[in-house]
């Protein structure tokens, strides 16, 4: 029951020729888990129980005044942060692709992400940028910004949101190519660990013919930098 | 623990600062009540944390499962010992105490101009959603013929910020801790900083900022005093 498995096994980033996903990445896809609404508030009092455990065992006294409601308040808060099990890509896309003869690239930069580290449970930041070659078919633009909602609002690692995100749109609306750059701050690494204040980490995905044409990817890229 | 601040002890010691004309005559009952606030300031050893890991792994392994993911999967393996170490991190200030870290580094100085740290990065955990809020804090004292070693005033900001907080607490815990240590003419504390609780959720905020100050002696009486550090503090 893995909602988060990479769909790196047969990655179409292996074949530069086809931007086609292979058959395991469109099973991952179909695969995703849905938690629903109900699953939310069945799990809602362990949760808070959890939490209570935790603001003991750190020497914290749960009955004073600020500390009351804190169990369910953080339960809950955890739920919106990993909300992305609860949607699916069909759901967000399904009606937001236009047929439109439009080749050239289309970029939508600075999207705001939020996620989690599921290594320490601590939160990363950051923005993502993302291009995409249309081949006939577009994409409603905020349809771009959900997408990235839907993989950054869980327990996530990096580069694997990048590759989600990259995969997601190919496989949505086939283009000629997909360029994704995720530039993050992982609290991880600045409140705790190494603790460096202004490290950031950069992954990118680039399929089709983002990754086969030089030219294609400089343009990408520069176009996110201004 | 935490609310010994809220409770009298602090209270009573900023109420008289505001009734009394000079801070100097205030400084015996800050001392008292500073002295009950030291005793009680450490709810947690340092040695205890080892033993206290298997219960907070096992919190963060039921949360795991509720949350609808997969405790068997490769990057979640260790992920509860991970997360229980890190949020033992994140609020180690529970078993540390100004006494500690300050008792050798207080000098006396011919000095009494102000002096003013700033810029030091600060993080904390929101008590009401256990997620991070951070940002910089700026400090100004006026010495009154002792003054501290610079890093303890970041030290002092370490101790009340690695905990379960609330910004305005956090800023007096601060203003008092220096206080209690040093008895100076005045201490004033800024923090400006960023909440995650509502930059990734609920409002969703991105660029909003929560500044919150406390002025002490001096600082409070001396418009001029606070212009000054103000100036000099939050200048870009």
């Amino acid at each position: 029951m893995q909602i988060n498995s990479r769909p790196a096994a047969a990655s179409p980033a292996a074949e530069p020729g086809s931007h086609r996903a292979t058959s395991s990445v469109m099973e991952s896809w179909k695969e995703e888990r849905t938690r629903s609404l109900e699953d939310n508030e069945m799990s809602l009092p362990s949760l808070a129980a959890a939490y209570t455990t935790i603001l003991r065992g750190l020497g914290e006294d749960p009955q004073r005044q600020g500390l009351l409601k804190t169990p369910w308040r953080a339960a809950t808060a955890m739920q919106f942060f990993t909300k992305g099990y609860q949607e699916k890509i069909i759901d967000v896309l399904n009606d937001a692709i236009f047929d439109e003869d439009h080749d050239e690239m289309v970029i939508v930069k600075d999207i705001d992400m939020f996620s989690m580290c599921e290594h320490h449970l601590v939160p990363i930041f950051g923005r993502v940028h993302i291009g995409y070659l249309p081949n006939k078919r577009v994409l409603g633009l905020s349809k771009l910004a959900r997408i990235v909602e839907i993989y950054s609002r869980r327990l996530q690692v990096q580069e694997r949101l990048t590759k989600q995100i990259a995969v997601a749109i190919t496989e949505a609306l086939q283009p000629t190519g997909v360029g994704v750059v995720v530039e993050a701050t992982h609290m991880c690494m600045v409140m705790r660990g190494v603790q460096k204040m202004n490290s950031k980490t950069v992954t990118s995905t680039m399929l089709g013919v983002f990754r086969e044409d030089p030219k294609t990817r400089d343009e990408f890229l520069t176009l996110i930098r201004s | 623990m935490n609310s010994h601040c809220n409770g009298k002890v602090g209270e009573t010691a900023v109420e008289e600062f505001h009734c009394n004309n000079g801070f100097n005559d205030l400084i015996i009952d800050t001392k008292k009540s500073a002295v009950v606030h030291r005793k009680h300031e450490v709810s947690r050893k340092e040695t205890e944390d080892e033993s206290r890991l298997p219960v907070l792994e096992a919190a963060y392994t039921s949360i795991l499962r509720h949350l609808g993911e997969d405790t068997d999967r490769d990057g979640l393996l260790r992920t509860p010992l991970r997360a229980a170490k890190a949020i033992q991190f994140l609020t180690k200030g529970y078993h540390e105490t100004i006494d500690d870290i300050l008792n050798n580094a207080i000098f006396d100085e011919d000095h009494d101009e102000m002096v003013i740290v700033k810029d030091i990065d600060v993080f904390s955990l929101c008590e009401h959603h256990l997620v991070p809020f951070f940002g910089k804090v700026h400090i100004g004292y006026i010495p009154n013929k002792k003054v501290v070693g610079l890093s303890k005033l970041a030290r002092i900001v370490e101790i009340f910020s690695r905990r379960l907080q609330v910004q305005e607490r956090l800023t007096k815990q601060i203003a008092m801790g220096i206080c209690d240590a040093l008895q100076p003419k005045g201490v004033a504390v800024v923090v400006e900083a960023a909440h995650m609780c509502m930059v990734m959720r609920g409002v969703q905020k991105m660029n909003s900022r929560t500044v919150t100050s406390t002025m002490l002696g001096v600082y409070l009486e001396d418009p001029k005093t606070r212009e000054e550090f103000l100036a000099l503090a939050m200048r870009a």
